[in-house]
């Protein structure tokens, strides 16, 4: 089973369902053809690049270059996380990098010697590939979780000091809120899991499939990564937090206003 | 028992003490007075390692307050904050919460011990298994209170926790402070129950001297 090509004047002419929304903001005067713009011409650009990148990636198939692609699209995913978290990127970049890269790359090598059993483990389609999956989801939980965690402490800041002078340990102080923003993290997941298959295709089967592979394969693809990515999910935000946690609170355990963005008094 | 000697603190470039002293002595009972924006409950947050002065020291027993001996400090004194800041959720497993910190050394709360308490400040015992949002200021206040006294510490930093009491609760909450006396006591109030109570020393911090 061949997959249809798309040539590229048919590519093209996609681009004509944009008359649609082009159309309705004209009408309603949503004021979206300017993003919608500048959104497309992105998507289509970064994925042309990566396209083409991704063809010589496969083809020279080098353990170090694809080892090399993977840290750059976790420093990626690093820089957009932070920036997520509203923090200064000189204060937490070595927590959050550690965080991601440990959470990530075990997993990887879990599914690609264990489950996979590829004889080349550190091949560019398994290993570039699922990185994108995971960090790409785990990421999405990372922000809502860290920014939780953070904003809820600042919040809670009495509160917060209150249970320290219960005789709480930095620890006991923070557990109640690392449960809640691991929680808030995984609630999307946990729900677009539980529906999955009925209301949504998930877009690596769709793609699987599309690409020639029988819905068996796909299938046990999409179950493998969805419970990947649960896994890294849970584990980078934990990591994050118990990572950040030093560089963020002081020795005596208060909150650091300073590795926020605009707040540059001490 | 409590010592600042010389403390220089400003936030955000506003000072709040300049060259500040007060010594406190073990089993005193002590109220802070003083207008808002003195720096009333500065003073619990120095000695508490929540704020670290610009300059000079803090002691509590005789050792300064740092990033190592704090998490000891807090450890020894009860602190019943102004906005009686209780963890949302049910009273009970607040309760639960608290006496199940490792450093408390209790394993869960005595129902017993709490159920006299509530009886004796006049609580009703389903206050337990209420929300904490559903509290009155009183109730908190009260709450906090048994709450402080049933970690059995001999250090009380009280910041306004009468404020919302009628008078005859205030009355039994003071005396009751009051009459420990190996208890040291000291209250942030602008409340006459407790400054003219005449076991209590009251130190003006307008002026930052005691009264005579």
């Amino acid at each position: 089973m061949e997959t249809v090509n798309i040539s590229i004047f048919s590519l093209v002419l996609t681009f004509l369902l944009l008359a649609v929304p082009v159309f309705l903001s004209l009408i309603f005067n949503i004021g979206l053809i300017k993003p919608l713009v500048n959104s497309v011409a992105r998507m289509s650009i970064q994925l042309i690049l990566i396209g083409i990148f991704l063809k010589y990636l496969f083809l020279w198939n080098n353990t170090l270059v694809n080892l090399l692609w993977l840290l750059v699209m976790i420093l990626v995913a690093v820089f957009s996380a932070v920036r997520g978290f509203s923090m200064k990127i000189s204060k937490v970049l070595v927590p959050v990098f550690l965080s991601f890269s440990i959470a990530t790359f075990i997993i990887i090598l879990y599914l690609n010697i264990v489950v996979i059993r590829l004889d080349y483990v550190f091949d560019a389609r398994y290993l570039v590939v699922l990185g994108g999956m995971l960090l790409g989801n785990s990421l999405r939980g990372n922000i809502v979780g860290i920014a939780a965690f953070y904003k809820n402490i600042k919040k809670d800041s009495k509160k917060f000091l209150c249970v320290l002078s219960l005789g709480a340990s930095h620890y006991e102080a923070l557990l109640p809120y690392l449960r809640e923003s691991v929680q808030l993290a995984l609630k999307p997941t946990l729900a677009s899991m539980a529906t999955m298959g009925i209301v949504a295709l998930p877009g690596m089967m769709t793609g699987v499939i599309l690409g020639g592979t029988s819905p068996e394969v796909a299938i046990k693809y999409q179950i493998m990564i969805m419970i990947a990515i649960v896994t890294s999910t849970i584990a980078s935000v934990v990591l994050t937090i118990l990572m950040t946690m030093r560089v963020c609170f002081t020795k005596y355990g208060m909150l650091k206003t300073e590795i926020f963005v605009g707040n540059s008094s001490s | 028992m409590i010592k600042l000697v010389n403390i220089d603190l400003a936030y955000n470039g506003v000072a709040v003490f300049e060259n500040f002293s007060l010594e406190i002595k073990a089993g005193a009972k002590a109220v802070i007075l003083g207008k808002s924006g003195l720096g009333k409950s500065s003073l619990f947050s120095l000695i508490l390692g929540f704020t670290t002065p610009n300059n000079g020291m803090v002691f509590f027993d005789g050792s300064p307050v740092d990033k190592k001996s704090v998490w000891g400090i807090r450890k020894k004194i009860a602190y019943v904050d102004q906005d009686v800041s209780i963890a949302d959720g049910n009273v009970s497993s607040w309760l639960d919460f608290v006496f199940h910190l490792k450093a408390n050394g209790f394993a869960g709360f005595d129902r017993k011990k709490v159920k006299d308490f509530l009886d004796f400040f006049e609580l009703d015992v389903n206050v337990l298994g209420k929300d904490t949002s559903e509290l009155s200021g009183g109730e908190k206040q009260r709450l906090a209170i048994i709450v402080s006294i049933l970690l059995e510490r001999k250090v009380f930093f009280l910041d306004e926790v009468t404020s919302s009491l009628d008078k005859h609760l205030k009355r039994k909450v003071i005396n009751y402070f009051i009459e420990r006396n190996d208890w040291t006591i000291v209250a942030i109030s602008h409340d006459p129950g407790w400054l003219d109570n005449p076991h209590v020393r009251v130190f003006d911090l307008e002026v930052g001297k005691w009264r005579q």
